[in-house]
């Protein structure tokens, strides 16, 4: 008997369901307590940066509460890097499952982006509110403009993912170059410092990175006081974000035989 | 029925694009046909079954599935390491478009494959044998019009070979077959066409024993 054959988007959507699920299991179960290290690691790196804030006597980032800035630069920045970090691995990750021909490799990619964007946001709201109990103002000023910059730094991720998945896949040592560069990415988006404090000619280095631009802006819209460099701008934001998307998804498409049957 | 239409494959090594594994592959198969693939090791059989799936695609030519196409049963992949063998089962379940008598299929799974307390471990901890069982019980959980199978039925300890065999029977019943095997009698048991393949090139018999008739000779010769 010949069974109904469902349409490639029937198939598409039930195969990023199945691999949502099966990501979400294995990034939230596996190893000790997976789950508590993803609230864990920004807390500590607030706590971290708090204390070295004390020892260079910074106490205060101007116009904004030390604490929630950086609470809200370090949860935007870590979703943005989990989702190129871990959807670089991505198809490296689920291999085995490419046995099945409904699944191919740009699915993992979305689908472990998705992933992260999703678990980044729960993560920096459970943060948020904790420090709201703590008594911190933790309420944006221009909510959805904080959204609207927390979400540009995710698709910039997905874009880079996109990108570096497939590169690292079918050159090895460029995967490793690229982990190699996450570090400096980390000091050169302004996580820990207000990149206004940089001087004017090094700014404008600074913000060829699009991780600058979105925290600025996440912050900006965050406190109605703090006086977010000039530079940042939501349209070098999104206009990366999608060049990047283009261009990932392009040579997902290029390279989709060679990826599968690595 | 499937079609298989001039189809060449070669794969990329390291050193630029390896010789061709096939060149110029034509065949039919009709609905509900069991076709057994014989040739020597490296003939081409398993890249075949992997075109044929869907898994890999031909360099050249092109491959007509008008039916329901089971994955290529039995080869290494199909379970995820770290995931359960009842995660897996629920993975391959939603795949296919299964999310709403999943835990129907689920227990068929877990009732064929007898894992015991090992199907809620991750699939890495498991032997071979193992987890050829659990391959096999979740090629059985679906309706497909087209089984492949890389010499699954070869898994196992005697009863579950016995189990298999009898599951695969009553599945040849209703549905195609195209395995391959390298036990004579297996591809006897369960196939009535055959296919040989030699020299990349692949040759029909409507007959199984004449196309394990060719292929004995070409290897004695």
């Amino acid at each position: 008997m010949s069974g109904t054959v469902r349409s490639a988007s029937a198939v598409t959507l039930s195969v990023w369901k199945a691999l949502f699920l099966r990501e979400a299991v294995s990034r939230i179960s596996s190893g000790r307590a997976a789950w508590a290290w993803l609230l864990f690691e920004p807390v500590v790196h607030v706590a971290f940066i708090l204390v070295l804030f004390t020892l260079v006597r910074m106490r205060v980032v101007p116009g904004a509460e030390a604490a929630v800035w950086l609470l809200v630069g370090l949860s935007s920045f870590f979703t943005a890097r989990n989702i190129y970090s871990r959807g670089m691995e991505a198809i490296n990750a689920n291999e085995a499952l490419f046995a099945y021909r409904q699944v191919i490799p740009v699915d993992a990619v979305l689908v472990r982006a998705a992933l992260e964007a999703f678990l980044g946001v729960i993560v920096a709201m459970l943060l948020l509110v904790g420090a709201g109990l703590f008594g911190f103002q933790v309420v944006p000023h221009d909510p959805l403009g904080a959204l609207a910059g927390f979400a540009g730094l995710c698709l910039c991720g997905l874009g880079l993912g996109l990108i570096l998945s497939v590169a690292s896949e079918l050159v090895p040592e460029l995967g490793k170059v690229a982990r190699l560069l996450f570090t400096p990415l980390y000091f050169l988006s302004g996580v820990m410092f207000p990149v206004s404090l940089v001087p004017p000619q090094y700014r404008e280095i600074l913000f060829y990175n699009p991780f600058a631009h979105g925290l600025e802006l996440a912050r900006g819209a965050f406190f109605p006081l703090y006086h977010a460099a000039p530079e940042a701008s939501f349209g070098y934001l999104y206009g990366f974000a999608l060049t990047t998307i283009f261009l990932g998804l392009s040579l997902q498409v290029r390279y989709a035989v060679r990826l599968r049957a690595q | 029925m499937i079609l298989v239409e001039d189809v060449h494959k070669r794969y990329q090594t390291d050193h630029g694009p390896g010789k061709w594994v096939l060149q110029g592959v034509s065949f039919t198969i009709p609905p509900k046909v069991n076709v057994g693939l014989v040739g020597r090791n490296g003939a081409g059989k398993s890249t075949l079954l992997r075109l044929i799936g869907g898994v890999d695609t031909p360099t050249r030519g092109r491959i007509e599935r008008n039916c329901r196409v089971s994955w290529p049963m039995g080869y290494g992949g199909g379970t995820h390491g770290t995931l359960t063998g009842r995660q897996n089962a629920k993975f391959v379940c939603r795949i296919h478009g299964h999310e709403d008598d999943l835990a129907d299929r689920i227990a068929y799974v877990q009732d064929f494959a007898q894992l015991g307390d090992a199907f809620d471990e991750p699939v890495r901890t498991y032997s071979s044998g193992m987890k050829s069982r659990l391959q096999f019980a979740l090629s059985l959980a679906f309706d497909f019009d087209v089984y492949i199978s890389d010499e699954v039925t070869a898994a196992g300890d005697a009863a579950f070979k016995k189990k298999a065999a009898d599951a695969f029977k009553k599945l040849t019943d209703r549905a195609g077959l195209i395995m391959v095997s390298h036990g004579e009698s297996t591809l006897r048991q369960f196939c009535s066409a055959g296919i040989w393949l030699h020299e990349g090139r692949a040759y029909w018999f409507d007959d199984i024993g004449d196309a394990l008739k060719n292929y004995k000779e070409s290897i004695s010769a």
